[in-house]
Order: C-alpha cells, then sequence, then structure tokens
C-alpha cells in the first residue's frame, strides 16, 4: 500500500507546477482583462485607475452620454459577427453531415484515410489555407480567370471584400471541427434501432426525423459549438477575405489595441465574447450531458 | 432509389473533398509558375522562386523578386522553431503530469482540474491574445520570445492533456499495481512502467503542441514584439503588402512539412503499447 504521505507528496509533484503556470499565465491574464473593462481608457492607451463602466453601455449604443451620440454601431457589428458565425455552423453542419454517413458505410481501411484526410488542414497553415481562397477569389484570381476566359462574364467579379468570402473563408477553415463530432455520432448510431423504425413502418423521413437525426443530434451540437466559438472571434478571416467592408467584433478588439487604443474598451468587448462562450457551453453541459446521463 | 442515394452520397462526398483540396493543391501547383507578374497566369514551369527564396541564382530580374524579405523570412521561421521547440517541451511536462495525477490519482479538486484545462482550448484565441497582451504590459514584460513562449503554453497544455489522458483511459491500471507489488518503488514504477505506456501519448502530444504552435496566428499576433515576428505572423504581414509569387513557394514549403508532421502524429498515436 501506497503511504497517504507519500502520495499526497506525488500528487503535490505533479500539480504544482501546471497550478503555478496556469494560475498565473491563465487566470491572473482573465482576471486583469476582466478588472480593466470597467476602468477608464488612458489617453494613450492603457488604463486609468477609476471605476467606468461606460464602456459596456457603448457596445449597446449610449456612451457615457457627454460626448458621443446614441449609436448602435458596434450592436450592429456584434449582431453581424454573430450572424456570420452561425452562418459558418449552417453551411459546415450541411457539408458535413452527409458526408459523415457516407464514410462511416465504408471498409474500414478508407474510413480511417478519409478521416485522417479531413482532419489533415487542421495541421496545415491556417494562414496559408486563407491565402489559397485570396488567390482564388481575388480580381485577378483563379475564379475571374477561368470565367473570364469561359466568356461566362466580360468583365471581372468582385468576389472578395464580401460577407459571403468570409463564410466561405471560415467554413473551409472550420470543417475539421464540425466534422470529427458529428462523425463520432454518426458511427456510434445504432443499426438495429434504424432497422426497427423501418420494420415498423416508418417512412425514410420519418426514420430520420424520429430516430437518425435525434440520436446524432449531441455530435450536432458539439460540433456546432466548436465551429460558432472560433468563428465568432474570428479577426483573420474577416481582415483577409473581408476587408473594410465586413467588419467583425475580432477586428474590433484587434483595432482597440492596435490602433484607436481604448484597451477597457476592447477588454470589454472580449468579455462579451467570454459571456457568450459561457452561455454556449453551459447549454451544452446542461443539455447534452444531461441527455447522456439519463441514456 | 437507394441505389440513386448511395449514387448521390458518392459524389456529394467527392465534391467535398474538392472543396478541401483543390484550393491548397492550387497553390501547389502555381508556386512552380514562373510569371512574375499575375501569379495565377500560367506561363511555364520553373523552380526560379524556391531557388529565389534560398537565395540562389535566377533569370528572374531583380525587380520581380522579393528578395529583401527572405532574410526576415528565415529570421521568423528561426523564431518560430524556438517558441514551439520551448512551448512543447514545458506544456509537455505540464500536460502530462496534470493526465497522470487525474488518471491515477483521487483528490476533490479533479473536477476543477478538468474544467481548468478544457478552457483554454474553447476560449476564442483573440479573448486570450489580448488578455495575455494586458497582462504582459500591466507587469511590464518586454514582449518577445519568452512571451509568445508563455502565451503558447498556456492553451497547448490543454492539448497534451487531452492527448495523454485518452492515452491513460485506455491502459491497464493493474500493471502499475503489479509493478508496486512486485517491489518497485513510486518513480522506479513510472519511469519503467508508467512512462514507457503513455510514450506514444505524449510524443503524440507533444508533436500535436509543435504543430499547433508553429502555425498559431492569432495569440502570437498581440503579444509578438517588434523584432520577434513569427513565420505565420510574418506570412500574414507579407500578404497584407500584396501577393507575391514568393508567398506560393513557402506556401507549399510549409504544407510539406505540415503534411509530414501531422502523419509522424497519427504513426506515434495509433502505435500499439
Amino acid at each position: 500500500m501506497r503511504s497517504f504521505n507519500g502520495q499526497q507528496k506525488q500528487l503535490l509533484v505533479l500539480l504544482t507546477p501546471a497550478t503555478l503556470f496556469l494560475s498565473v499565465f491563465f487566470l491572473g491574464p482573465l482576471l486583469i482583462m476582466a478588472v480593466s473593462s470597467f476602468l477608464e481608457p488612458g489617453l494613450y492607451g492603457g488604463v486609468e485607475w477609476s471605476f467606468y463602466p461606460w464602456s459596456y453601455g457603448r457596445v449597446l449604443g449610449w456612451a457615457d452620454g457627454f460626448y458621443e451620440e446614441f449609436d448602435i454601431v458596434y450592436l450592429e457589428i456584434l449582431l453581424r459577427s454573430a450572424g456570420l458565425a452561425l452562418a459558418t455552423v449552417a453551411v459546415t453542419l450541411l457539408l458535413c453531415y452527409p458526408v459523415a454517413f457516407w464514410i462511416s458505410r465504408m471498409p474500414s481501411r478508407w474510413k480511417s484515410f478519409c478521416i485522417f484526410m479531413i482532419a489533415l488542414p487542421f495541421f496545415s497553415s491556417m494562414i496559408i489555407r486563407l491565402y489559397a481562397w485570396i488567390l482564388i477569389l481575388r480580381d485577378s484570381g483563379f475564379a475571374n480567370q477561368i470565367l473570364l476566359s469561359l466568356g461566362i462574364i466580360a468583365e471581372p467579379l468582385d468576389l472578395m471584400y464580401s460577407g459571403t468570402a468570409v463564410i466561405l473563408g471560415m467554413v473551409y477553415i472550420f470543417v475539421p471541427f464540425m466534422f470529427l463530432p458529428v462523425y463520432s455520432s454518426v458511427e456510434n448510431l445504432d443499426p438495429k434501432l434504424i432497422k426497427a423504425s423501418q420494420d415498423l413502418g416508418a417512412t425514410p423521413f420519418t426514420t430520420f426525423r424520429r430516430v437518425i437525426f435525434p440520436m446524432t443530434l449531441p455530435g450536432v451540437i458539439a460540433g456546432s459549438i466548436l465551429v460558432f466559438i472560433p468563428a465568432l472571434g474570428n479577426f483573420v478571416v474577416p481582415s483577409m477575405l473581408g476587408g473594410a467592408k465586413v467588419v467583425m467584433i475580432g477586428n474590433l478588439v484587434e483595432q482597440q489595441f492596435l490602433a484607436s487604443r481604448n484597451w477597457p474598451f476592447g477588454a470589454t468587448l472580449s468579455m462579451i465574447m467570454i459571456l457568450f462562450m459561457l452561455l454556449v457551453v453551459s447549454f451544452y453541459l446542461l443539455k447534452v450531458m444531461k441527455k447522456q446521463h439519463a441514456a | 432509389m437507394r441505389k440513386l442515394l448511395n449514387h448521390l452520397m458518392s459524389g456529394y462526398g467527392a465534391l467535398f473533398f474538392i472543396f478541401l483540396y483543390a484550393p491548397v493543391i492550387l497553390v501547389v501547383a502555381y508556386s512552380f509558375n514562373s510569371n512574375p507578374v499575375n501569379v495565377m497566369i500560367w506561363k511555364e514551369f520553373s523552380f526560379d522562386w524556391y531557388i529565389n527564396l534560398f537565395g540562389g541564382e535566377t533569370n528572374l530580374s531583380d525587380s520581380s523578386a522579393y528578395v529583401e524579405s527572405t532574410d526576415q523570412l528565415f529570421a521568423a521561421l528561426q523564431v518560430s522553431l524556438t517558441v514551439a521547440a520551448f512551448a512543447t517541451i514545458v506544456s509537455t511536462v505540464l500536460g502530462t503530469s496534470v493526465a497522470v495525477a487525474i488518471a491515477r490519482y483521487r483528490f476533490r479538486l479533479q473536477g476543477f482540474y478538468r474544467l481548468l484545462l478544457m478552457v483554454p482550448m474553447v476560449m476564442p484565441d483573440i479573448v486570450l491574445g489580448i488578455a495575455l497582451l494586458i497582462f504582459f504590459v500591466g507587469v511590464g514584460m518586454n514582449l518577445g520570445v519568452t512571451s509568445i513562449v508563455i502565451g503558447h503554453c498556456t492553451f497547448l497544455t490543454s492539448y497534451v492533456f487531452i492527448v495523454v489522458s485518452a492515452r491513460l483511459a485506455g491502459m491497464n491500471p493493474m500493471i502499475e499495481s503489479a509493478s508496486a507489488d512486485l517491489g518497485a518503488n513510486e518513480w522506479q514504477t513510472f519511469r519503467r512502467v508508467t512512462l514507457p505506456l503513455i510514450l506514444p501519448g505524449v510524443i503524440g502530444g507533444a508533436l500535436l503542441s509543435f504543430i499547433i504552435s508553429m502555425d498559431d496566428l492569432v495569440i502570437t499576433y498581440f503579444i509578438s514584439g517588434v523584432d520577434s515576428t513569427t513565420l505565420p505572423v510574418f506570412i500574414m504581414s507579407m500578404i497584407r503588402r500584396g501577393i507575391k509569387p514568393e508567398i506560393n513557394a513557402i506556401a507549399t514549403m510549409m504544407l510539406m512539412a505540415s503534411v509530414l508532421i501531422a502523419s509522424a502524429g497519427i504513426y506515434f498515436k495509433s502505435r500499439k503499447a
């Protein structure tokens, strides 16, 4: 038997380094950010040490009420980001759901090969994958070259710098995040239940709606969360493919730190993103985990 | 009807893979295009952009080449490799030790530690990036290689933790008990039994964190100093300044490197204990 003290000592050795590191460099910075979202912005960046809740009001439209008019521009950006992120979730889901079924019916050698091929882009540089889309979409890019040489269009189309281009870029980057959880829930489907539903006279559509879809829902929700959260806070895709036309909350945060030098407002926007994240994750924990426990 | 559905699914699947791979293959193909004016109009096959990157003699005119950036490019690569190496070592040690602690011991804060190691992975990059920026500026630390390494470790630890935990979960704890029964002390058991068994997981986790560190753009973007640009940040600023054929060549080489490392990772992960 291990002695009680010895075991405690080992635990201490195993846990102390990570605990110290994550407390100082992860929890600490988050706490400081939370605090600084309530501080007054300094004139040249940084913060003034006085309580200043107006950054939150600014997000909703009205600022400190002295020199700024009521303007919902930030709320619009917030809603647009949420909209683009939701659209990204929808498109990745439409792409991945049928493909997951297709791959789950393959012989096992092919299965693992296909999954490797879908996961592989995750391991390659994100900026390079986005760059590929710039080559395709820009005015003198691949898509326009082909359309021009086929005579379909006479003038190059404006494909970049639109919401569609941003959604396309985010879909391209986040596809593996949606595919893997959806696939694992499709793979775990019990074929006997589908057979039973068919034997009981359900049409294919009813079988899908009442049996297959509910059983794959945990994977769909997990994938949606994994896509929605990074898509919502993304600033690389909109700054590469959206230009100045499609500004998302991530770009706004970047501006607060690198251009406007309003750090507390940037911190406030980040706190709002954390709030979104907590909402989404606690929804997942409550709905999905509960169901899995019950099952 | 059923057959038609199967054909439709196969077609859809094929399109899906074309969507995934065509853009990347396009970049690779056009990196061998000698046209210096428009990257996407095919002129003829050449290795010029690669030779040019490595400082070799080409028949490109000076104006079409982007020579001034080559040194900066290699400096950025060096920073990236340094950061990835240190961040991988630190996060592998931290992540593995927490994974072992949670899998092999019972203690009250297990749930807390699981949560603590999950959160950095779900946190949007940009939030972590600016939290770290505020922190480093607040404590007066200079932004540079050290700050990037620290920043990367905060989330890489989680990835190592996940991979090693998965490995530990598939392991028979009786083997360790057997080692203890045979008179090995804790340290001997860990070094001679546990560590060799989880090693594929540890190596897999380390490779994963190396790749993610090399590729991280958002967090690095906020916490890298003026003279400590990493490769992804450098490439982003290069793209922002304008599309140049050299970027295709750099992109191709980076893609090759990540395919190699990912394949090695899969090999280690699937290797039986």
